[in-house]
């Protein structure tokens, strides 16, 4: 299956590892490591933003002229994440292993219920709104991923 | 198009924090109120049927466990499953209210057998959970999505429907209003509550809440499309084969029914030694244990069919209402409450401390050992039959609650502190 809906949960998936993974190395205290790997995690996070905000949510917002609706609500999610990550790279460049751990955790939940929300109400609504528009080829390109059809 | 997603998905449309929080803060009452029933009447443990284990269980499952699961409806329905709930502050008041003196009227009714405080449970009872099925139901109607998670949601609210049906027909066969074979409705009553209601809420919320907060590979899509299904439909034909006097039927339908139970706790033990993340939280604990005691609990109702001693079912009870479902929803409870006192504030633009500082994990290790314990000393309590061990075991269950309530009352401080500064 190729649609929105399972495209765009297997890359918050995808970002959930890159998570685990900076929080393992920063909770055994190898910094470098955990520096790096929480840079590609946000990364991704912003590469996965970019295309619900630049792709999807577009083309959701004027196929449905819904643009005060749910695509509003997500934006204003990726927002308060943004500063999320803020606070975990501030945690970081301090050497404070226990607000870093308090920091992500905080991410770690307002990402896990925005996920939810987007995986079980806006991207079956996408599929069933936008289904003649083949988008996943175009937003798994943008996600760097190649097992679009 | 205008659909009720668009409004659910927002902040607004959440309740406000003292809507699920007046449940969260009422179960532990109830979790210790158990605990004082087995410090002063401790020979309630010798076996299912005592009026002390009849209350007891009811404390647990109704005054704590639905307690519990009513709040965190009335917070989740909206997210997981778009699903708002009309005039959720109202119906929230109605059912909380209504559940509280229900539960303490039913637990005097069966402990004292009281028929007067029994049929008052009925009406209170009734009118709680009617309110809330009719209401959650008129949230979930205007939900078209098919997803595994708001589906099994559908079967769980249908199977504590017949739970507390049956609960109520019971309750006046006992108050003389009703004349039914009452062995049979406690059997019936029993499936519905434990597989039908708890267990298919247990399993709809692990689903989700186990790949995304444990950082594991998703449940086998086989499991997650068909488990709920099987459940409901074996509890059908169990129910069937019970009313109809199958009792070699009924036999193999029980074991069908552990089996599926056993697969759901056995696949969530392995999953979650996937978990990418390296550090278990003490939520992750908690699932291992409740697991753990499921599966416990399953041997021992086999056990209870095979060997005929009152002890068997006692075990099964205290494994999987106390070691499992209790666990596991105290453990989740861990991460919902600091969350939404998180979110309520960074809502309201005032700067939130982190969720560690709203709830600090040294606090929580604590309570969970002390749960830990009140586990072990309870089934050494039904094994020895010692009033001792009995009395012990109620002042360490009054402990365990008390240190929840003291937690939970640490994150509401936390929260009022950050709101005034
Ligand atoms: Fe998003």
């Amino acid at each position: 299956m190729n649609d929105i809906t399972t495209l765009m949960s297997h890359d918050h998936r995808s970002c959930d590892e890159s998570f685990a993974r900076a929080e393992t190395a920063i909770s055994r205290g190898k910094w470098d490591e955990g520096t790096a790997e929480l840079e590609k995690f946000i990364a991704e996070l912003e590469t996965h933003f970019t295309a619900e905000e630049s792709i999807l949510f577009p083309r959701f917002e004027s196929v449905t002229g819904m643009t005060e609706g749910p695509t509003k609500v997500m934006r204003g999610e990726h927002a308060d994440m943004r500063e999320a990550v803020e606070r975990m790279r501030d945690a970081v460049s301090r050497r404070d292993k226990d607000d870093y751990a308090g920091e992500a955790e905080t991410l770690l939940i307002l990402m896990q219920q925005h996920n939810m929300k987007e995986e079980n109400v806006l991207y079956p609504m996408c599929d069933a709104q936008l289904a003649g528009e083949n988008l996943p080829p175009t937003l798994a390109k943008q996600l760097g991923r190649e097992q679009a059809a | 198009m205008t659909t009720t997603a668009d409004l659910s998905l927002s902040y607004e449309a959440a309740p406000t924090f003292s809507t699920p929080l007046r449940f969260f803060l009422t179960a532990p009452l109830f979790g210790a109120l158990a605990g004082v029933v087995l410090l002063f009447v401790p020979d309630l443990l010798g076996s299912r049927w005592t009026p002390g284990a009849l209350a007891l269980t009811h404390l647990i499952a109704v005054g704590f466990m639905l307690n519990i699961m009513f709040g965190a409806l009335f917070q989740i329905l909206p997210v997981v499953a778009g699903a708002a709930i009309p005039n959720a502050r109202i119906v929230a008041g109605i059912v909380h209210v209504g559940l509280a003196t229900g539960v303490a009227s039913l637990t005097w009714g069966l402990g004292a057998g009281s028929p007067p405080f029994l049929n008052a449970a009925v009406v209170l009872l009734g009118i709680t959970f009617g309110v809330f099925l009719v209401a959650a139901g008129y949230g979930l109607r205007r939900t078209p999505i098919a997803q595994a998670t708001p589906r099994d949601l559908r079967f769980a609210l249908l199977g504590f429907g017949i739970a507390a049906t049956l609960g109520m027909a019971l309750a006046m066969i006992l108050s003389g209003g009703l004349s039914l074979p009452l062995a049979t409705v406690v059997k019936l009553h029993v499936g519905w509550a434990w597989l039908g209601g708890s267990g298919l809420l247990l399993a709809a919320t692990s689903w989700v809440v186990v790949p995304m907060f444990q950082i594991t590979p998703n449940y086998p899509a086989r499991l997650t499309r068909y488990w709920a299904l099987l459940t409901c439909a074996a509890l059908v034909a169990w129910s069937a084969a019970v009313l109809a006097g199958f009792s070699l039927l009924e036999f193999i339908l029980a074991i069908a029914l552990a089996a599926l139970s056993g697969a759901f706790a056995i696949t969530t033990l392995r999953l979650q030694t996937r978990s990418r993340r390296s550090v278990p939280d003490n939520t992750t604990r908690a699932f291992q244990l409740a697991m753990s005691c499921m599966i416990a609990g399953l041997l021992c109702i086999v056990a209870a069919h095979r060997f005929d001693h009152d002890v068997w079912p006692v075990l099964a009870g205290i494994l999987i209402l106390h070691g499992g479902f209790v666990t596991a929803i105290v453990g989740m409870l861990y991460k919902i409450v600091p969350f939404l006192a998180w979110l309520h504030l960074s809502q309201a633009g005032m700067k939130a401390p982190n969720m560690k500082k709203l709830q600090p994990d040294g606090p929580i290790r604590k309570h969970l050992i002390a749960h830990a314990v009140a586990l072990a000393v309870l089934l050494i309590a039904a094994l020895s039959g010692s009033t001792l061990v009995v009395r012990t075991a109620g002042v360490l269950v009054m402990l365990e609650f008390g240190l929840l309530f003291a937690n939970l009352m640490r994150v509401l401080g936390a929260y009022r502190i950050a709101r005034s500064a």
